[in-house]
């Protein structure tokens, strides 16, 4: 009977790193990865529209230039709308999980 | 360098085939200009292209090194006179003619320029090609998920 015993403390070891370490370190990072993210495609979105805006008034930027920065924008606005899918997915899946 | 940052160096090409147009255009509009600026005719002129590195983006420096070595834009380094010497031709009533009745013409040649338009025009073509297969590159790594 006594081995058993001996044998469950190491688990409150276990859990104690669990709470203490990576984890909670790793999902701050995330989602500061994630705000950094966000902030990228805000910034190239900007951008696209101050070369419009420059086009408009005539500021004498190339037509190019301002098309392009349009595809940034809209290319990197769809990569983040990949990513918010998965996450929504990703909480949906475990907010369905039964008890 | 990611996918973005090839559209970085399309658009630079882009950019320097709109100037070399540019720099045509003005060859083919000054192909009779007797009188300048600085005196004399006009004098035809030429672009220089040299490479360019590719402005970094914002987006990822992840692969900065490697878009340092090999991935380069282009870009109009200068634009040099052609010192070919002027035309002359024998028009004494000109008001630009010389003593002997001799007015110096650019050395522009129309059909040339217009050769070399037509180069500018279709590299111009070609660069918007590579960035629609860069932008269906993009498109497509983005349906991966979905």
């Amino acid at each position: 009977m006594g081995s058993p015993l001996s044998g469950i403390s190491p688990l409150g070891q276990i859990g104690a790193g669990v709470e203490t370490g990576k984890p909670a370190n790793a999902r701050s990072d995330f989602f500061s990865q994630l705000q950094s993210a966000l902030n990228q495609v805000e910034q190239i979105q900007s951008e696209a529209d101050q070369q419009i805006a420059g086009l408009l008034n005539g500021q004498g930027e190339d037509i190019h230039k301002a098309m392009i920065a349009v595809e940034k924008a809209n290319l990197s606005f769809q990569l983040m709308m990949q990513v918010r899918n998965k996450i929504i997915q990703a909480y949906r899946d475990v907010s369905g999980t039964a008890f | 360098m990611n996918l973005l940052g090839v559209l970085d160096i399309s658009a630079s090409a882009l950019t320097a085939e709109r100037q070399r147009a540019e720099v045509l255009a003005s060859n083919l509009a000054n192909a009779q200009t007797t009188q300048t600026a600085k005196g004399g005719p006009y004098q035809r002129q030429l672009v220089v292209f040299g490479t360019r590195k590719a402005a970094r983006s914002t987006f990822a420096n992840a692969f900065a090194d490697f878009s340092d070595r090999y991935a380069q834009g282009v870009e109009v380094k200068r634009v040099v006179p052609d010192p070919t010497p002027a035309v002359q031709r024998f028009e004494p009533g000109h008001p630009d003619a010389d003593n002997q009745g001799y007015v110096a013409y650019p050395a522009v040649d129309p059909i040339e320029e217009m050769v070399n338009l037509m180069g500018a025009a279709r590299s111009y073509e070609l660069n918007v090609a590579a960035v629609q297969a860069t932008k269906n590159m993009i498109s497509q790594s983005l349906q991966i998920l979905s």
